[in-house]
Order: structure tokens, then C-alpha cells, then sequence
């Protein structure tokens, strides 16, 4: 097991699948098939790792791989996986399963590029999670986002040109930020130490003036901020999730997204602590903001997918205000909550995707009364939105609540208005069901299918996410012990 | 003791998991029988464990929920009086209505969700009651918030219906944040969320921590028991089924908070200033409440604001420090109003979903089962000496005027006024809606109802009779209820007042109850065509508090949604980020050509690439 390249396997597997994608002939089966194959046996390595690794690791890392790369340039191919590492590989495996499927049948035209896509973004998002190495970072950073540009671009909705090269010019103006302020650092260090680096632990160690650090620290959070995305920089976000397909939206809020938290989580609060220190207050009342702005702006959305991706900044806006708080039960409440939002908010895309299938339309005024004639998805419907609202029980409550008591500690007032900002969206949650689920039958509907046994399978694994997050989290939280008290350590 | 209470709570979620996974395959009897089951279990259940707990308390973990660095979450029990007295009257009401409903919803096709949602309902209700860890508390807070906005839009069809839920959930969801806020509170200063360890320490608060929780506890009651100002949620609640009128917003639910706060007394008894507010909530609801109910029409809006005034009293009775009062009418009130809630629902049923009392009379004559039932709530509701609500609402009343303080004295007299209103409220209600008279219903607008609608309804009648038994101020049995809960934190068993003062106060709450019942009679009781009522706006619209609501905080969130949307996000943020970006774009003339060519040449330019890299990998790792 030791000597097997195990993160590297996971990583590229999908790209493997991607690459053996393009010499099958051009038919839908062969796509779909090789991706639900592919995401499966990569989701079955990811719980093996789960599984081999119950043990309490003594360093920072339970499993490092470690490679020479560009060593003119010291650039090494590093994998490394911690606890939160490991249930985020896990996360995008489980979403890269439900991505296929629920592309199934949605996607009609050239499905062989779409798998293609499918899986390559998948390989780049594998890789941010476990990369060490701030090049080999990079280098994953950009390859999620392509595919990401044409999946939308191609298999979008009726606006997804202009909204794709918008999702394009946001993300990639961070990264380039991100790349200027990675190669500074890289050199502030070489100068200092005569080793030049990117490897992560090596960079901790720079000292760094204020100064410095801060215009370093501002640039990788650019990066991230714009993926989080933190107000005022989300505007691309329900653009892209409006336009997208179904899986474009579930690998968008479910992973995407995320890599921004775990962005922040691993580089710039580790690389520049003084600095993310400093911007604790700002980035606390940036989350709040974005909780409060987003969950009421939610409310006046006539498109469903909107609606949703402002309810998905509002969660975010929390996950923030939980990284800033920072202490243990915050940033426990915090990660813990980018698990639950991948599942429950991609569970929602999922259900607005099945809706879309059967009527043609994303608008509130086109649905209603649906719960007559597909009593299945509707229960489900409700399920979700009860968990987004944060219902106890469900997966959404244990992070906010962490969140919320955690940051009262030191900052009673910001937790106060959190609690209130919950509120808000429940505003919104309740009114997205009422008009999509209740009153009388809209439109020119008159026929619904209820949700067939694919759709079920899917939904209800995701259901069982959801109760299992919501009732048992203990050993989900377990895993980020570990990773939180290095980086207290390191900040402080 | 342990196995005991876990399948007194698990038995219901057992009910409601069966049915929600397998209800739509079921048989309609099936659903029922799985339904009613698992509540008479859970009933046994509570009634074995009221007999063995004999002056004890018991707590347990049933699990870890969570943790995270020192804070940790469990699953937890603490089983005192006040829990097996709440757990008892939860499960009982809840079976009486569970078998009602069988009858109720006959004809209904969606009984498999209702089934599932109020058997899911008696759950959380009983998680309130037994939980220990204030987080689980609130699981069974909001489980019980989400049932009742479920259940209140039961008949989605109808977009009233299904906004009346959602205001509900909104309402009292909005009394959480006292919730969320307090318990943040308590555990940022004791480190734990559990009620027994909060309780024993809450000596070492200082007045203002004491205070301020008291304040955010009451206004996580507010919501729930909709006290003022949260009130407007409960009258609009009544679009749900009426047994689920009975049991959500009458007898369990809404005492919720009323049983929060004895829960916490012992926290709520070190800040005097918290307990004058609490008193005052409740005492100016009890009063505010009562005027509006004697404007209504609709028989279930009559009880509603009923109920509001009904659970002001018992939060005037914890702002009173008189927990075993408040405890006391939550009782009797459980079990009159479940009784007239029921009863009003076979006069609904019987006359095709009439709910106006003046389109009513002559149900004397043929819906006399229900005319005698009705009859029996009315009189334990109006306070008539002797019956159930009598002797509860008496000892509230006399804790408030022993109270220190002369604000208590003011209170105590809002208390009494509104007593007198009770009665007069509910027998205007009877009298225009019960007997018989000229322009009363025909016999052939009644519609036959199953007998079991009414028989189930005998038993909570007789507890509604007798259930002044259960702490008579004198004779045999005295105070049982008292000395059964003199082990819970802050009870109080016997009131520090002369004889004098519990005769006088006797006296002139029974003759304010008979006052109010022969006003009644002369107002509207005597057989005779009864006028359409002059309209009453200011009363019949609650003072207008709704309508002040929806102007000042309903239209401008949502007008405010819309211009921040359409406004600042799209004008403002979205359009100079963009403008930005477009210039960004003109100026990179070669990334255009790029992203606006074929699909075949992006996937060899990224085949390209990618073999490089690969390579590059590669041979590295062969070289190393």
C-alpha cells in the first residue's frame, strides 16, 4: 500500500477515463458509461484510503507523494493528504458519481467532449485538493477551471456564451494575481535562503515583512475570494450557475467553491499569517454582508437557479465569518459546513436539473402546485430546502451552529447578527417551496412524471448524506482535528 | 428507566420513518393502524414511566451528537416531574388526536404525509419535554416548527393555506434567534448546553447576564407560544386541519415555550426584571387576546386567540415565579381546549367546512353529542367554579396579586379582566353557534359524522371535569400536583396567602367567570334570529397589528429585495466588474482568437498540453 502512488491514482483516473474517453467511438453510452465507471472505482479508492487511514497520524500528513518535477526550478510534484484533504477528495468523488449520472440522459449532443470535460475538471479539482506544492497548486487551479468554461460554454443554457468568458475573465483574473504573488514569494524566499522552492512547508518558514506580506497575502486572496466568492466580487456566480447544466452547477457550488475555503485554509492564512490576522475583522463582516445580502436579494429571484446560487454566497458568507472567527469550534463549524453545503446545495441542483428536464424553464411562475403530480421529487424538494434552511437533524445545522456559539466566544455582536442573518434565509428557502411546490398547478403543464429510479438512486444517496452529516458528523469532524490545531499553531 | 423513555421518543419517529419510506404502498388502514400505534405505545410508555419516577430524576446520554475543539454536543435525557408530567399529556392528547384524525381525514387522499408529519410531530414535541441538552432541545423546537408549517399548509392547493405556514415558520423562527442567541450565551459562560448543569449554576450569574437571557429565552417563547408582539402567526394558523389545530396550536406546541421557560427557572428566578417582563408579556397577551376574541366569527380564529390568551396566563404564571400554577392550566388547558378544538371540528365537518358561528345554531337539536361535549369545554374555558380551568387559572391569578411589586397588582388585574372576557367570549361563541334557534341550520344541512368522532372526544372531556382534582387547594389529595413537582428546580407547593386571600380570590374570579356567562346569555343566549354583528374592525383585526406588520416589515423587506437585486447587484456591482472585464477582454486580442474557435482546436491544444506535461512527469520521475 505504501509504495502504491495512491493520491496520484485518484488524481489521475479521471483523466485517464477522459483520455480513453476520446478513442471510443463518438456514442452516448461510451461516454457516460466510462465516466460512471471511472468516478465509481475513483470514489472506491478514496473510501479505501478512508478506511486505511483510521488511524490518528503523528505528523501533519497521513500520505505524501513526492516527486522531483522541474528541479532547475525546484518545482516538485507533491501530493500530500490530511484529514480535510481526505474528505474532500471524498466529496468530489461522491459528486463526480452524481455528476454522471444525472447527466445521463440531460446531455443529448456531443456527449463524448462532454465526458471528456466532465472528467478533466474533475482531475483538477482532485489535484487542488492534495497539491503541496504551490506550482503543482497552480498548475491544478487552472485545469478545473477549463473544463469548467467549456462545459458551460457548450452544454449551457441560452445566454452561456457571454456568461462562460464572464466566469472565464473573474476566475482567471484571480489566478493571475495568485501566480504573480506565488512567483514573488518563491523568490523573497530564494533570495533569503539560496533554496528556491515551491514547496509548501519551505515557504512557511519566509519571513516576510508586513508589507509584503500583505500585498502577497491580498493577491492569493483575490484568488480566492473571487471562487468563495465573497461579496462584492460573486457576480459571476449566478450568471454561470443560470446558464450551466445541471452537473456544470453541482461541480460548481459542490467543488468549485470549495476550493476557494480550502484555498484560503491551506496557503494564505499558513503562508501569510500575520497578514490573515490582520484582515480577520474585514473578512467577518465581509461574511456577514454576504449572508445578509445574498439571503435577501434570494428572495426577489424569479429564477430558480439564481435563487440558489445567492442562497449559495449567503452559506458562504457564513463559512467566512467561521474561517475569521477562528477558533476551534469555528473553523471546525466551518469546514464541516463545506461538506454540507456541497451536499445539500448540489442536491438542490440536482432537483431544479430533474425540473428541468420535464418542464423547459428555470421560472418560478412557470412551476407550482407540483406536489400533485410528483409527489416523490417534491418530498425530496422539501427535504433539501429543509436542510438548507438548517433544520436540526439535518446536515446544514451542526455547521452553523459550530459556527455561530464558536464566534460568540470573542465576538458576541457579529454571532448575534449571524443568528439573525439565519432568518433570512429561511425567507427565502420557504418561498422557493411554496411557489415551486404548492398552490394550484401553473403553465401549460399538464403531465409530470415523478422522478424515475435513476433520479431516486440519486437523490436518495443524497439524502442519506445529508441525515448522516446531519445526526452523526463526529467522525467527519474527527478528521479535521488535526489539520485545524496545525493551523491554529501556525497562526498563532 | 433508559430503554423506557427512548422507545416513549423513538416509537413515534419509528411511526413516521415507516410511513414516509413505505406509507405509499401501503393500504389506507395499514397507515392508520402503524400511525395510532406508535403513539398508544408511546402513551404506555409515558404512563409506566410516570409511575416509576416517584420523586426522582434521570438523566442519560443517548449519544454524542457532535464535537468540536472543548465544545461537545450529546443526545440527552433529563427525565424529572415537569418532563413526565409534559410527556404524559403530550402522548395522551397526541393518541386521542391521532384516532380522531382516522375518522377526521376519511376522505382526505394525502393521509400518508399527514400521518407521517404528526406522528413526526409527537416526536419532537416529546424531545422538548425530555431533552437535557439545550441543542437537543432545539432539535425538537424546530422539529415541531417544521411539522406546524407542514401541517398548516397541509392543503397546499390553496396559496392561503400554504402562506399561512410559511408565516408561521417565519414568525416563530424569528423568536429563535433569542434561542440561537441564549444558548450561545450559556455555553460561552457555563461551557455546556445541559439543563441540569446549567440550572444548579445559574445562583452565579450576575443580574444583568441574568437578565439579558431571560429576555432572549422569552423571546424564543414569543414566537413559539405566539405572545405579543408575535402573535399574528396563530390565528392565521388555524387554515390547517382542525385536529391538527388541536394538538399543534392549543395543547402542545405552543405551550412549548411557556415549558421552556420552566425548564430554565432557575436561571429566569436571578433577574427580578426578567420575571416583570415575562409577567407583563403574558398578562397584556391574556387581556390583548381576549378583547379580540370576542370579535371573531370564525369559530376557529375565536379559539385561536383563545389559545393566545390561554398561554398568556401560564407566562404570567412563570412571571409570577408560580411554575406549579403555570404547569397546573398548562394541563387543563391541554385538555379543554384539545376538546373544543375537536368538537368544533365535527360541527365544521358536519356542515360542510362552515367555520362562521352566525351560519350556525341548531346543533342542539342535530349534533347533540357534540352540542354537550362543546358545552363541557366551554364551561371549563369560561373558569366555571368547580370544573378544570377553574382552580388553575384561580392559583395564577392569586400568585400574581401576592407577588411583590406593585406592577404585579396591575397585572393581576389585567389577569382578571381577562377572565371575565373568557367567559364572555366563549359563551357569545356558544350561544350564537350551539342552540337552537329560528334561523339556525336545517336537517338536511347537517351532514352525518362518524360516531367515533365524537366518542373518542368522552375521555378528554372527563379529564377536562375532573383535572381540578389534580391540585385541589383543599381535602383529599390536596395539591398533588404541586407535591409531585416540588422536586423540580423553583416550584413552588404552597402559596404564602392567608385563607382570607384563597377565598376572596375564589370567590371573585367564580363570580367574574358567572358574570361573564349571564352577560353572555342576555347578549346573544336567548332563542331568537341573531343579527349579523356590527362589524367590529378595531377588534376584529387584532388592534391591526397584521396589517401594521405587513406594511412596515413584509412590503419594505421585499421592495428592499428587489432594489438591491435589480439596483446595487446588477446596476451597480455587476456592470462595473463587467465593464472592467470587457476591457480587460478588448486588450487581450490573442486570448480572443483563442476562445472563439472550434471545439476541435481547444481539444488539441489541451492534448498538447497535456502530453507535455505528462512527458515532463514522466521523465522526471524515470530520471529521479
Amino acid at each position: 500500500m505504501n509504495t502504491f502512488p495512491m493520491l496520484s491514482a485518484i488524481v489521475f483516473l479521471p483523466l485517464l477515463g477522459a483520455l480513453f474517453i476520446l478513442i471510443l467511438p463518438d456514442r452516448p453510452e461510451s461516454g457516460r458509461r466510462t465516466s460512471l465507471a471511472v468516478t465509481l472505482v475513483d470514489l472506491a479508492l478514496v473510501v479505501l484510503l478512508l478506511f486505511s487511514n483510521s488511524g490518528t497520524p503523528s505528523g501533519q500528513w497521513l500520505r505524501v507523494e513526492d516527486y522531483a518535477w522541474i528541479p532547475a526550478l525546484g518545482i516538485r510534484y507533491t501530493l500530500s493528504l490530511d484529514g480535510l484533504s481526505l474528505m474532500l477528495l471524498l466529496l468530489t468523488t461522491f459528486l463526480g458519481v452524481l455528476s454522471t449520472l444525472i447527466s445521463w440522459n440531460q446531455i443529448k449532443e456531443k456527449t463524448r467532449s462532454y465526458y471528456f470535460f466532465l472528467l478533466l475538471t474533475l482531475t483538477g479539482i482532485l489535484g487542488v485538493f492534495v497539491a503541496t506544492d504551490l506550482f503543482l497548486f497552480y498548475f491544478f487551479w487552472e485545469i478545473q477551471i477549463i473544463p469548467m468554461f467549456f462545459l458551460v460554454g457548450i452544454w449551457g443554457h441560452e445566454a452561456r456564451r457571454r456568461t462562460t468568458i464572464k466566469f472565464i475573465i473573474f476566475t482567471m483574473t484571480g489566478s493571475l494575481f495568485m501566480l504573480i504573488a506565488l512567483i514573488g514569494l518563491y523568490t523573497v524566499h530564494g533570495r533569503q535562503t539560496g533554496i528556491y522552492t515551491f514547496a509548501l512547508s519551505p515557504l512557511m518558514e519566509t519571513s516576510l515583512t508586513l508589507d509584503i506580506q500583505g500585498w502577497l497575502y491580498a493577491a492569493f486572496m483575490l484568488a480566492f475570494a473571487i471562487k468563495i466568492p465573497m461579496v462584492p466580487l460573486h457576480t459571476w456566480l449566478p450568471d454561470t450557475h443560470t446558464q450551466a447544466p445541471t452537473a456544470g452547477s453541482v461541480i460548481l457550488a459542490g467543488l468549485l467553491l470549495k476550493t476557494g475555503v480550502y484555498g484560503v485554509f491551506r496557503f494564505a492564512a499558513p503562508l501569510f499569517p500575520l497578514a490573515f490576522r490582520t484582515s480577520m475583522p474585514l473578512l467577518m463582516v465581509l461574511g456577514l454582508a454576504a449572508l445578509f445580502y445574498a439571503s435577501w436579494i434570494a428572495l426577489s429571484q424569479t429564477d430558480i437557479k439564481r435563487l440558489i446560487a445567492y442562497s449559495s454566497i449567503g452559506h458562504m458568507g457564513l463559512v467566512v465569518l467561521g474561517l475569521a472567527a477562528f477558533n476551534s469550534i469555528t473553523l471546525s463549524g466551518s469546514l464541516l459546513q463545506v461538506i454540507n453545503h456541497g451536499v445539500s446545495t448540489s442536491a438542490l441542483f440536482i432537483l431544479v436539473g430533474i425540473l428541468n428536464e420535464r418542464i423547459d424553464s428555470r421560472e418560478f411562475k412557470d412551476f407550482g402546485g407540483l406536489w400533485k403530480q410528483m409527489p416523490v421529487f417534491s418530498a425530496f424538494f422539501l427535504f433539501f430546502s429543509m436542510a438548507s434552511l438548517g433544520l436540526p437533524g439535518l446536515n446544514n445545522f451542526v455547521g452553523e451552529i459550530l459556527i455561530l456559539i464558536g464566534t460568540y466566544r470573542a465576538h458576541p455582536v457579529f454571532s448575534a447578527i449571524g443568528f439573525a442573518g439565519l432568518l433570512f434565509g429561511v425567507i427565502y428557502v420557504l418561498r422557493m417551496v411554496q411557489d415551486a411546490l404548492f398552490g394550484e398547478l401553473r403553465g401549460a403543464v399538464s403531465l409530470l412524471r415523478d422522478v424515475n429510479a435513476r433520479e431516486t438512486l440519486i437523490l436518495g444517496t443524497l439524502a442519506l448524506g445529508v441525515l448522516f452529516l446531519g445526526l452523526y458528523p463526529r467522525p467527519v469532524l474527527h478528521l479535521f482535528d488535526g489539520p485545524i490545531r496545525l493551523l491554529m499553531e501556525t497562526v498563532s | 428507566m433508559k430503554t423506557l423513555l427512548l422507545l416513549l421518543i423513538l416509537f413515534p419517529l419509528g411511526g413516521a420513518a415507516i410511513n414516509g419510506v413505505l406509507g405509499r404502498h401501503l393500504p389506507r388502514r395499514v397507515v392508520e393502524i402503524i400511525a395510532c400505534t406508535a403513539l398508544l405505545c408511546s402513551l404506555s410508555m409515558a404512563a409506566t414511566a410516570i409511575i416509576k419516577i416517584g420523586g426522582e430524576s434521570f438523566n442519560f446520554v443517548l449519544f454524542e451528537w457532535f464535537r468540536a475543539g472543548d465544545l461537545s454536543v450529546s443526545m440527552s435525557i433529563h427525565f424529572d416531574a415537569l418532563a413526565a408530567i409534559m410527556a404524559l399529556m403530550v402522548t395522551f392528547v397526541a393518541s386521542i388526536i391521532h384516532l380522531y384524525s382516522v375518522a377526521f381525514m376519511r376522505d382526505d387522499p394525502d393521509f400518508v404525509r399527514y400521518f407521517c408529519y404528526l406522528n413526526l410531530f409527537t416526536f419532537s414535541m416529546l424531545v422538548i419535554a425530555l431533552a437535557d441538552s439545550l441543542i437537543f432541545v432545539y432539535l425538537g423546537w424546530e422539529g415541531v416548527g417544521f411539522c406546524s408549517y407542514a401541517l398548516i399548509g397541509f392543503w397546499y392547493g390553496d396559496p392561503v393555506k400554504a402562506t399561512a405556514g410559511k408565516k408561521a415558520f417565519i414568525m416563530t423562527r424569528l423568536g429563535d434567534i433569542g434561542f440561537g442567541v441564549a444558548v450561545a450565551l450559556l455555553f460561552t459562560w457555563f461551557g455546556t448546553f445541559s439543563i441540569t448543569h446549567i440550572n444548579p449554576q445559574a445562583a452565579t450569574l450576575s443580574a444583568g447576564s441574568a437578565t439579558l437571557l431571560t429576555l432572549l429565552i422569552l423571546f424564543a417563547a414569543m414566537g413559539k407560544s405566539a405572545q405579543l408582539p408575535l402573535t399574528t402567526w396563530l390565528p392565521d394558523a388555524m387554515a390547517g386541519p382542525t385536529p391538527v389545530s388541536a394538538l399543534i396550536h392549543a395543547a402542545t406546541m405552543v405551550t412549548a415555550g411557556v415549558y421552556l421557560l420552566m425548564r430554565l427557572f432557575p436561571v429566569i428566578q436571578q433577574s427580578p426584571q426578567g420575571m416583570l417582563v415575562i409577567a407583563c408579556v403574558g398578562a397584556v397577551t391574556a387581556f390583548y387576546a381576549s378583547l379580540a376574541a370576542l370579535a371573531q366569527r370564525d369559530i376557529k380564529r375565536v379559539l385561536a386567540y383563545s389559545t393566545m390568551s390561554q398561554v398568556g396566563y401560564m407566562i404570567l404564571a412563570v412571571g409570577a415565579g408560580d411554575i406549579v400554577g403555570g404547569m397546573f392550566h398548562l394541563l387543563s388547558h391541554a385538555f379543554f381546549k384539545a376538546l373544543l378544538f375537536l368538537g368544533a371540528g365535527c360541527v365544521i365537518q358536519a356542515l360542510s367546512d362552515e367555520h362562521d358561528i352566525f351560519k350556525m345554531g341548531n346543533l342542539h337539536k342535530y349534533l347533540p353529542g357534540v352540542f354537550w361535549l362543546m358545552l363541557v369545554g366551554a364551561l371549563c374555558l369560561s373558569a366555571f367554579p368547580t370544573l378544570g380551568g377553574y382552580f388553575s387559572k384561580d392559583r395564577i391569578l392569586l400568585s400574581t396579586f401576592i407577588h411583590p411589586g406593585a406592577s404585579y397588582k396591575l397585572f393581576w388585574a389585567l389577569g382578571m379582566s381577562a377572565a371575565f372576557l373568557t367567559a364572555l367570549y366563549t359563551f357569545r361563541m356558544f350561544f350564537i353557534a350551539f342552540p337552537n334557534r329560528p334561523d339556525g341550520r336545517r336537517s338536511s344541512e347537517v351532514k352525518p359524522i362518524p360516531r367515533f368522532m365524537t366518542l373518542i372526544l368522552i375521555p378528554l372531556a372527563l379529564f377536562a371535569l375532573a383535572d381540578g382534582l389534580l391540585n385541589l387547594p383543599f381535602g383529599m389529595g390536596k395539591r398533588w400536583l404541586g407535591h409531585f413537582l416540588a422536586s423540580v428546580p423553583g416550584a413552588v407547593v404552597d402559596m404564602n396567602a392567608t385563607t382570607g386571600m384563597f377565598l376572596g380570590m375564589a370567590i371573585l374570579s367564580a363570580s367574574l367567570s358567572l358574570l361573564g356567562i349571564i352577560l353572555a346569555w342576555f347578549l346573544y343566549g336567548r332563542p331568537k334570529t341573531v343579527k349579523e354583528p356590527n362589524p367590529h374592525p378595531v377588534l376584529s383585526s387584532a388592534f391591526y397589528l397584521d396589517a401594521a406588520y405587513r406594511l412596515l416589515v413584509v412590503r419594505p423587506y421585499q421592495w428592499a429585495a428587489t432594489l438591491l437585486w435589480k439596483k446595487i447587484d446588477e446596476k451597480q456591482l455587476d456592470q462595473n466588474l463587467e465593464s472592467f472585464g470587457v476591457s480587460f477582454n478588448a486588450a487581450s486580442v490573442v486570448m480572443r482568437l483563442w476562445t472563439t474557435g472550434r471545439l476541435s482546436t481547444y481539444l488539441k491544444a489541451f492534448l498538447v498540453g497535456l502530453v507535455g506535461f505528462l512527458a515532463l512527469f514522466v521523465g522526471r520521475v524515470t530520471l529521479w
